[in-house]
């Protein structure tokens, strides 16, 4: 096997474009706006040295040292969201724009892996043990993937619901003077946002139903029960559709190849796998999404390989934070939520006892959270849209990755 | 109050007026680039202004004392359906606009008020205070009443005619290509839907009565900063009628796992309703969406299509979610039609998503829709190879019983005459398969110019898709071991294949030329046949010796018995043989009985000294009988039923 692919290489070398402009290729179909932003970077090393070893003898040897490469690059750029600051104004861990970078790694990642994959090789090469086990379950993860990645899109719809609602919110805060009417104003728009925030992902359009019924009967006579800014939360993906359990179903049989198998084809198979994985696992664990209960906080990342070290710690990280926040219910880890959540909590309580004209010293605290609670909306009205966009495409990424993966298998013959 | 009374207003509402006006001379202002002159123009009136409010404010108390009570009486307007259980705007016209009314006054006082608080002054804060708690009092109920009026008055319509469900295919190619056995039900396919499908048709989401109510609410909130809650409320009930809408029509919610593992027959009727459903939500019901919303909230800047991309965006997604999942699963030749339908629908449906979608948020939708649609028309193209390699590659082990109609020939003839159809997709599609004969297709009418039609793409695909199918029945002929039946059998089907293409729009595209190739190909089978099966039972009959005027009595009881014996043969193996069709059928027995029975006559005339003899087994008119019964489809034996 290693002779052959050898020959494939030099087949590739000799004749096709660098892997650069593959990925070039594959990514040109999408706007450009969509698209991540340093992927060219993280692919052009290594498709640069590349073409530089086109001279060069000893390929099996360059083979798994571009591996290697790319797995030291994967090892920076998780290492590189490691130390994302747990809070911070901006680029904080968890935060939407970290979330961002997650799935860039990921469009990288794929685009790498499968240009590792699929590149001048056949049916014949990737069809044969291990890889004839290992591609069919790859592509199975794809297909859920897919799912957890319109789930997440949905969920997204969510979070921007409350950020419209702490809009409302801050600009009510921001009334001066600011009296018991804008005290009422902003208290209605924080309550909606915690009960959107607090919708218990299993709750589907049954309860919506039942929930509905306020609006078609006479007003009942509690007033504070308002219902205005109650959003239905469809979650659109299947009935029974959960996706702690698509996870689950993703990390069976997810185990590093051993031996000399470490150096070979499916070593970005496990790669590619595990990225999936772990990547729609930290975007269920950050966006609400449909049935997340039960989630699992155990990823089987082998912690034994150098580049999983900084994945690891991020996984067990994000773990324990998900373990702490599960039982009380809630819209996700993801950072804007949470501090969305923080300080939502803490205006109602100011909002509930507000007299006019209130203290100053209180006045001036309120204030500064308003002014944080601004800055939030703010950053969400920047990055909630873009991500939504950067994980469609990386759904379209997964329909081409599957398409292409198929092709190969189906007829026998090389990609591109 | 005499010296300065042009200055000093003295009703409120003058006093918001020189409020409202100071308000914008100092926004004036601040507007950066402006000329010297201006902005000295502009301290001025600052100045000016200044004096007047001051004015007001020091001779105040008199004012402040009307303002409040406005405010008494604007309050209890407003604080008074606050123990009502009923609705506003349920109540009546009247109530709504007394209710409007006092919102404005309000909000007016409201205004003034804080134009005016340009100095301390307890009193005056006070009233403004209350004002602004009422005022909030007013605008919760007013999003209460938003959200009542449109749940109440909202519109479901019917589905049900519109774009009657798609018949126009036959409901019998949903049949999977592995279930080839099927006989279709129904040969004919009804057109009865194109018709209305250009219409647009626009429909009342919300019942028209109550759309100036909607606006007049929409004014006030958006007027007094209240936007966003009107967008969130608006938005929210919209979002859901849409919800309910779409699984009104039936459509479920579908993982793009489920879709993928879907059965065939369960896939085709979603495929089915989901070009219906599409149909319907994107030209009738966003369509009035769309109208809706720009009726509230036109004039209001891009609020409007905000609004109308939030509600539809979710349930737009979904649609096209689905779509990706069928383009993206296993290439079966039957899902062709359906992922034709598929793209036409959406093809069809592109520029009213572009108008729909226009503003630069809605973009990304109408991206999702170009990229979808591109995915479809590979997954069409790339069904209707595997179309063609399952046509050859269908293999048999067994000859097919009684030299009949194959199923296959039947599935892909029946398939393909629906092609036409979507002739102009096809070509579309198949074009950059074939760029050789590109140029020919691009005019897109369906004009009488026959010509043109056999040199399209689709002409070129659907031949060589029945030279497949040719080919195949050839090797399936060659399982019979004999060779009579292998010539009934390609007689049959290529009989068949011709009656396919001339009795449909089919003919258009292959052509006289190709019919009348294959014409006479079936009838080369058939005299194939002829001379295989009759030609030796014939010779029996022959006269050996043309001079002499008879044979001996031993040699016609010889031939007798011989042809006897090789027509009861042929009798009993060829009445189990098929033609199914009746003038086929009547036009061979024909041919053969012309043949047979006159060799027969000749023979017997010629032999008229040994006629009576019993080793005459059959009469002439036995015999004329007895072909008749070949070729019925279930075997038949003379010598056990000795009914002659």
């Amino acid at each position: 096997m290693p002779r052959n692919l050898f020959r494939c290489w030099i087949r590739v070398r000799g004749v096709t474009l660098p892997l650069f402009s593959l990925a070039f290729n594959l990514s040109k179909n999408l706007p450009t706006k969509m698209t991540g932003t340093d992927q060219s970077s993280f692919l052009g090393r290594i498709s640069i040295r590349r073409n530089q070893v086109n001279a060069m003898e000893g390929y099996h040897e360059q083979e798994i040292e571009d591996l290697e490469l790319f797995q030291k690059q994967l090892s920076d750029r998780f290492a590189e969201l490691l130390s994302a600051p747990d809070d911070a104004p901006t680029e904080a861990f968890l935060s939407i724009s970290w979330i961002r970078k997650l799935v860039d790694v990921f469009l990288c990642c794929e685009t790498e892996c499968k240009a590792i994959l699929l590149m001048e090789r056949d049916a014949a090469q990737i069809s044969k043990p291990p890889l004839d086990r290992l591609i069919p379950e790859l592509l199975e993860r794809v297909v859920k993937a897919m799912d957890i990645c319109n789930a997440v899109t949905n969920g997204l719809e969510l979070v921007r619901h409350c950020q419209k609602l702490a809009e409302i919110a801050v600009s009510a805060l921001e009334q001066k003077p600011f009296g018991e009417g804008q005290a009422r104003r902003a208290k209605k728009a924080l309550v909606s946002l915690m009960s959107a925030m607090h919708v218990d992902d299993k709750e589907s359009s049954v309860q919506k139903t039942a929930e509905r019924s306020w609006s078609f009967g006479r007003r009942s006579g509690n007033k504070d029960r308002h219902h205005g800014h109650y959003r239905s939360l469809s979650w659109q993906v299947a009935k029974h559709w959960s996706a702690s359990k698509q996870i689950h179903a993703m990390t069976m049989n997810l185990a590093a190849p051993r031996g000399p198998e470490a150096s070979c084809l499916p070593a970005p198979v496990y790669i590619l796998s595990l990225i999936i994985v772990f990547v729609m696992w930290v975007l269920i664990a950050a966006i609400p999404c449909q049935e997340r209960s039960g989630l699992t906080t155990h990823l089987p990342i082998n912690k034994h390989v150098n580049w999983t070290h900084s994945l690891a710690s991020i996984h067990d990280k994000i773990g324990e934070e998900w373990k702490k926040k599960e039982k009380k219910g809630m819209a996700g880890l993801l950072y804007e939520m949470q501090k969305m959540e923080k300080l939502g909590q803490s205006l109602i309580e100011f909002t509930d006892s507000y007299q006019f004209p209130g203290e100053k010293e209180k006045l001036d605290e309120v204030a500064a959270q308003v002014a944080e609670l601004a800055e939030v909306c703010r950053r969400m009205d920047e990055g909630l849209v873009p991500l939504q966009m950067l994980i469609r495409e990386a759904f379209h990424r997964l329909v081409r990755n599957r398409t292409e993966f198929l092709d190969v298998l189906e007829q026998g013959g090389p990609v591109v | 109050m005499d010296g300065c009374r042009s200055g000093v207003p003295t009703y409120e509402g003058d006093l918001h007026v020189v409020a409202a006006a100071h308000h914008i001379v100092k926004a004036l202002g601040a507007t950066k680039n402006l000329s010297d002159d201006l902005r000295k123009i502009l301290i001025d009136l600052d100045s000016h202004l200044s004096m007047i409010t001051s004015n007001i404010d020091s001779k105040g108390g008199r004012g402040l004392v009307d303002v409040e009570e406005r405010l008494d009486q604007a309050e209890r307007k407003i604080m008074r359906w606050e123990t009502d259980p009923m609705m506003i705007w349920d109540s009546g016209p009247k109530e709504a606009s007394d209710y409007l009314e006092a919102v404005d006054e309000t909000g007016k006082l409201v205004d003034g008020l804080r134009g005016l608080s340009v100095h301390e002054n307890r009193k005056q804060k006070e009233i403004l205070h209350r004002a602004m708690n009422i005022f909030q009092t007013a605008m919760s109920r007013l999003e209460e009443e938003l959200i009542h009026i449109l749940v109440r008055h909202g519109q479901q319509f019917e589905p049900k005619n519109m774009y009657s469900r798609s018949i126009r295919k036959d409901i019998v190619y949903d049949e999977s290509f592995v279930s080839v056995e099927d006989e279709p039900t129904k040969e004919t396919s009804s057109q009865n839907c194109s018709n209305d499908e250009s219409g647009e048709c626009i429909v009342d989401l919300v019942h028209a009565d109550v759309i100036p109510d909607i606006k007049s609410i929409a004014k006030v909130m958006f007027t007094s900063n209240y936007g966003p809650e009107f967008c969130e409320a608006f938005i929210s009930v919209q979002k859901e009628a849409l919800e309910q809408y779409f699984s009104f029509l039936g459509t479920e919610y579908l993982s793009i796992e489920d879709v993928l593992k879907m059965e065939w027959t369960c896939l085709s009727s979603k495929m089915n309703k989901w070009t219906w459903s599409m149909k319907i939500i994107v030209r009738v019901y966003l369509a009035s969406e769309k109208q809706l919303c720009d009726q509230v909230l036109g004039g209001l800047g891009s609020v409007s299509s905000y609004c109308f991309l939030e509600i539809s965006k979710a349930t737009i997604l979904c649609l096209l979610n689905f779509g990706e999942a069928v383009a993206m699963g296993p290439h079966r030749p039957e899902k062709l039609l359906r992922l034709l339908d598929m793209y036409e629908t959406l093809a069809d449906l592109l520029r009213d998503i572009d108008t729909l979608f226009s503003e630069e948020a809605g973009s990304f939708i109408q991206l999702q829709f170009h990229e979808l649609l591109e995915r479809l028309g590979e997954s069409a193209i790339a069904a209707f190879k595997a179309f063609r390699v399952a046509i050859s590659s269908n293999g048999s082990l067994y000859p097919f019983a009684g030299g009949g109609v194959h199923p296959l020939n039947k599935y892909v003839m029946n398939y393909i005459r629906m092609f036409p159809e979507y002739w102009n997709t096809l070509n579309l599609l198949l074009k950059n398969q074939h760029p050789g004969v590109a140029d020919q297709v691009t005019k897109p009418d369906y004009g009488p110019d026959t010509s043109l039609l056999t040199s399209c793409p689709m002409a070129y695909h659907l031949r060589s898709i029945t030279s497949c199918l040719e080919s195949n029945l050839h090797k399936k002929s060659q399982l019979y071991k004999d060779e009579a039946l292998q010539h009934i059998f390609l007689m049959n089907n290529i009989h068949y294949l011709v009656q396919k293409v001339k009795g449909s729009e089919l003919r258009l595209f292959f052509g006289d030329e190709w019919i009348r190739k294959h014409n006479a190909m079936f009838q080369q089978h058939a005299m194939n046949y002829e001379r295989a099966t009759w030609s030796s039972v014939v010779s029996f009959l022959k006269d050996n010796n043309p001079g002499s005027s008879s044979m001996s009595k031993s040699t016609f009881k010889e031939r007798c018995k011989g042809f006897s014996i090789a027509f009861e043969e042929v009798y009993k193996t060829q009445t189990s043989w098929s033609i199914p069709d009746p003038q086929l059928r009547e036009d061979l027995r024909i041919s053969t009985s012309l043949k047979v029975v006159l060799a027969y006559r000749t023979f017997l005339g010629r032999n008229l000294a040994y006629t009576d003899d019993k080793c005459v087994k059959h009469t002439v008119e036995h015999v004329e009988n007895l072909l008749l019964d070949l070729f019925g489809g279930s075997s038949r034996s003379l010598r056990n039923s000795r009914r002659w």
